[in-house]
This record gives structure tokens, C-alpha cells and sequence, in this order.
């Protein structure tokens, strides 16, 4: 039996599909297998971003309303072998799923794979219940910003009055400067507020971005820092210890220099 | 000793009847202060002036609760009255403590006893109300957009970032203290303040207390609680 992973966030933009994309993929190279459910109903995105978009025949909608049977819509990835999607649908909106439905297909997809990433859509209405129903446990995506770590809270609440295991955090699209000026929230501070685990931390990266336009998760390409940060994301969730990635971007001279010496920068 | 915190002002006198809906109908909570007269005027006016459609429509259940106030036989049936003579309430409760009233309030799982003190361990997360009957003490974080309101003190072991209601029905000695001091809003009965800002300002570790004196509201460090509350 697997075990069934939500991503939300309850704010909009901060990197849930893009996490989904990136942690499902990561822990499919790590040789589990792995299917992800786009649970944004309306706003298909997870399929776009794995590049999958011109396969998709049967949705969600039509597995749960009994259109297709749950194997005819699932479409396997073109370069992972481990790893399937279940996509949204573009057409109907969030009020097209029934709660009890989604639980029964992500009970169903757990007997077959050993992880079942659900992406949820922004927002704590229906859309976030029937995504969350069926999950075992829930990772949070926040960014260093007021309002996301604002609606992250609440989130969290909501997680935990439905009795999901503790949630664990996850904080995207960090900038170490921006950080270190004391513009964004620091890491420790987010962790402090939202006190919960934390399960890694994933620098703003512009090949982010790119990978996306490509239709190919970051992971895929090991040389960036972000692609990293979602390894090592997937080996904590395998229950490796890996420590935290060290964001400092690489200094100049000087700044060894007077770090040799032992004075404050 | 004190500071006042700064931008405070009363809220609006209360209107003496407050109306909530609960499960299964409306709860008429009723002032416990305002005179008799006035209370049956302020009933009347909601139930048959102005704003009567409010009121009427289908057949609802109507709970009241009189609080503390002290009611003869003659006033007992004169309130009884004006809720029975509306043809579509069901009056299904009358008196003190209330089912209904003391349902608004957040329960313990196992203890649904009399208890007038609290403690709620974990931290209040932003959306999360809780209402208590009594004092509570909060062991973890008040986060910004959390609140936390009880019908006497607030004591928060940890850091006090969103919004405390003490005295919610009125007590005027209730205080609101925490451990790190830094809340979004804080009300006392009818009192509302908003504390300074403190931009850069490093965290401070000690216990710190809000509470009302002649001139309005005050804070102060949480040791001298007695001196003010003899």
C-alpha cells in the first residue's frame, strides 16, 4: 500500500504544480513508483509543465463520473518509466468532483504505486477538500513572503482539524540576498511561526523557469541549485537525513578574505 | 508605571440585546445591565419596528439567555411574552448558561464540565477562532490572524502576534498577557487597541500584561499584575 502526498499551499503562485512536477519526478529517479494527480480542476497545469499536455484523452472528471475506466486515463511519462499522471480537466470546473469519488481512485491508485502526489488547486473551498480527502499526508509549499506564510498557517490548521499526519513544510523560491538584506522572511522565522517540520528549502532559480517553457521538470537536469533542493526533498520524504542546503551564493575575494580574518562582513 | 499603548478607543456601546445564530436556531443573548424597561423596548422595536422582516419568515428556534440579570415573576413573563407572541418562534430555551450560549464556546473533548479555566495547548493558526467560557491560559503562539477571546483573562505562553478578546462579555478587570508581547489588535470588554509598532525593535523576553485603568488602557511588565489587581 502507498502512501498518498497532497501539495497545497492555500495562497495561488508560489510553486505548488511546479513542486508536484519536480517532487514526483525526483522520487520516480529514486526508483519508486510514483502517480501524480492534477486535482486543480479547471486549470490544468501539472500536465503542461511535465510536458504531457497533447497525450491526455481521459481526465479526472471522466474517471470519476465513470466515463473511462481509472487505467484508460493515466498516462505514463515519456522519460520516466516509473512515473504516471492523472490530469485535470480543462473544461469542467472544481464542483465536477465528488469528495467521495477522489478518495475512492486515490485508494485505488495506492494499491498500485508506492507514492500518490495529488496537487492541489489555491484556495481553501471545495477544490482544497476534495484534494486533501484522500491524502495521508500533506506538504505545505510557502514563500519568504507575509501573506504566503499567512495562508500557509491557515492551511495548516485546516490539515490538522482533518487529522492528516503532520504536515511538513516546504520553502520555495528563496533569494540568499534578498534574505541576508533582511527583505524577505528568514528561514528560521518561517519555520518558528508555522512550527512544523521543515522538509527542505528550494533557492529562486531561473532554469526554474526555463525547465517549465520545455514542458521538463528541473529535476531532470542535475546541475541546477533548485534541481537539487527537490532531490533532496524526495530522499527525506524516503527518510534519508540530508542536511539542509547551504544557499550562500559564492562570495568574491574580499569577502574570504575578511571572513579569513574573522570580522563581520 | 504603564505605557499606554497608543491609537485606542472604546467600540460602540452595545446594543443590549445581541443575536447569534446557532445550530438549530437563534440565540438572543440579553445585556445584563441595561434597565428592564429598556431591554422589553429594544425587543419590541427588533421584533415589530423597522427591521421586523429580519425576524419573520419560517418557523425558527429561538433560544435566550438573561445572563445574570435578576428577574421577577412579573418581568419573567413580560420577556416571555414578547418571544411567544411571535408567531413564528419556537422558544426552546430560557434562563442562565444556556445550552446554546455556552455551545459558542470552544470545549475540552473530555471535560464539557463547569470549568472557568482553560488551557489550550498548541498554537492558534491564523482563521482559527476559539471562544472560551472563563480564563485560558494559551501554551504555544498566537499567530498573526488567529484569535483567541475568553469571557475572563488571556494568558499566552509564547509569542502573542494575532488578536486576544479578554472580558469578551464585559469584564473590565480582565487582562491579556503573553510571554512575547507583539499582537495585532487586543480588546478588553468594550476596548479596543492596537499596540505600537515596534519596527527593529529586538524581541523582548519578559511577560508583559494589558489592562484598564481611569485613563484608558495600559501595559506592563506581568510581575506587577498584583499590584494592579489588589
Amino acid at each position: 500500500m502507498g502512501t498518498a502526498i497532497v501539495i497545497t499551499s492555500g495562497k495561488g503562485g508560489v510553486g505548488k504544480t511546479t513542486s508536484s512536477a519536480n517532487i514526483g519526478t525526483a522520487l520516480a529517479l529514486l526508483g519508486k513508483s510514483v502517480c501524480m494527480i492534477d486535482a486543480d480542476i479547471g486549470l490544468r497545469n501539472l500536465d503542461v509543465v511535465m510536458g504531457l499536455e497533447n497525450r491526455i484523452i481521459y481526465d479526472i472528471v471522466d474517471v470519476a463520473t465513470g466515463g473511462c475506466r481509472l487505467e484508460q486515463a493515466l498516462i505514463r511519462d515519456k522519460r520516466v518509466d516509473q512515473l504516471s499522471i492523472l490530469p485535470a480537466s480543462q473544461t469542467k470546473d472544481k464542483t465536477a468532483l465528488d469528495a467521495d469519488r477522489v478518495l475512492a481512485i486515490v485508494q485505488q491508485l495506492k494499491e498500485k504505486f508506492d507514492f500518490v502526489i495529488i496537487d492541489s488547486p489555491a484556495g481553501i473551498e471545495h477544490g482544497f477538500k476534495v484534494a486533501t480527502i484522500g491524502a495521508d499526508e500533506a506538504i505545505v509549499v510557502t514563500t519568504p513572503e507575509t501573506a504566503a506564510v499567512r495562508d500557509a498557517d491557515r492551511v495548516i490548521g485546516l490539515l490538522e482539524g482533518q487529522q492528516i499526519r503532520s504536515p511538513k513544510l516546504v520553502i520555495n523560491r528563496i533569494r540568499p540576498k534578498m534574505v541576508r538584506a533582511g527583505d524577505m522572511l528568514d528561514i528560521d522565522e518561517i519555520v518558528q511561526v508555522l512550527s512544523i517540520d521543515l522538509l527542505g528549502i528550494v533557492p529562486d532559480d531561473e532554469t526554474v523557469i526555463a525547465h517549465n517553457i520545455k514542458g521538463e521538470p528541473t529535476v531532470l537536469k542535475p546541475d541546477s541549485k533548485a534541481s537539487l533542493a527537490y532531490r533532496n526533498i524526495a530522499r527525506r520524504i524516503l527518510g534519508d537525513s540530508v542536511p539542509l542546503m547551504v544557499l550562500d551564493e559564492e562570495q568574491g575575494l574580499w569577502a574570504k578574505v575578511r571572513k579569513l580574518f574573522g570580522s563581520r562582513a | 508605571m504603564g505605557s499606554r499603548m497608543t491609537e485606542q478607543r472604546q467600540i460602540d456601546q452595545k446594543p443590549p440585546v445581541s443575536v447569534k445564530g446557532v445550530k438549530g436556531g437563534l440565540l438572543f443573548v440579553l445585556d445584563d445591565h441595561c434597565p428592564h424597561d429598556e431591554l422589553l423596548n429594544h425587543l419590541t422595536e427588533m421584533f415589530h419596528g423597522e427591521l421586523s422582516t429580519l425576524f419573520s419568515g419560517p418557523e425558527t428556534n429561538v433560544f435566550i439567555d438573561y445572563g445574570a440579570r435578576k428577574l421577577s415573576i412579573e418581568e419573567t413573563r413580560d420577556l416571555l411574552r414578547i418571544f411567544i407572541d411571535k408567531e413564528n418562534f419556537i422558544v426552546k430555551e430560557f434562563g442562565n448558561e444556556t445550552r446554546a450560549r455556552n455551545s459558542l464556546f470552544y470545549h475540552h473533548k473530555d471535560k464539557m464540565s463547569q470549568v472557568k479555566e482553560h488551557i489550550y495547548k498548541g498554537t492558534v493558526r491564523a482563521g482559527q477562532q476559539l471562544l472560551f467560557d472563563g480564563d485560558v491560559v494559551i501554551i504555544g503562539d498566537v499567530n498573526p490572524g488567529g484569535e483567541v477571546a475568553a469571557t475572563g483573562d488571556v494568558y499566552v505562553l509564547g509569542r502573542l502576534r494575532g488578536v486576544v478578546h479578554a472580558g469578551v462579555q464585559g469584564n473590565q478587570t480582565a487582562i491579556i498577557a503573553a510571554a512575547e508581547f507583539s499582537p495585532m489588535q487586543l480588546k478588553i470588554a468594550d476596548w479596543v487597541s492596537r499596540a505600537p509598532e515596534l519596527d527593529g525593535q529586538p524581541l523582548r523576553t519578559f511577560m508583559e500584561f494589558a489592562y484598564l485603568r481611569e485613563d484608558g488602557m495600559a501595559v506592563d511588565k506581568l510581575l506587577y499584575v498584583h499590584s494592579v489587581r489588589k
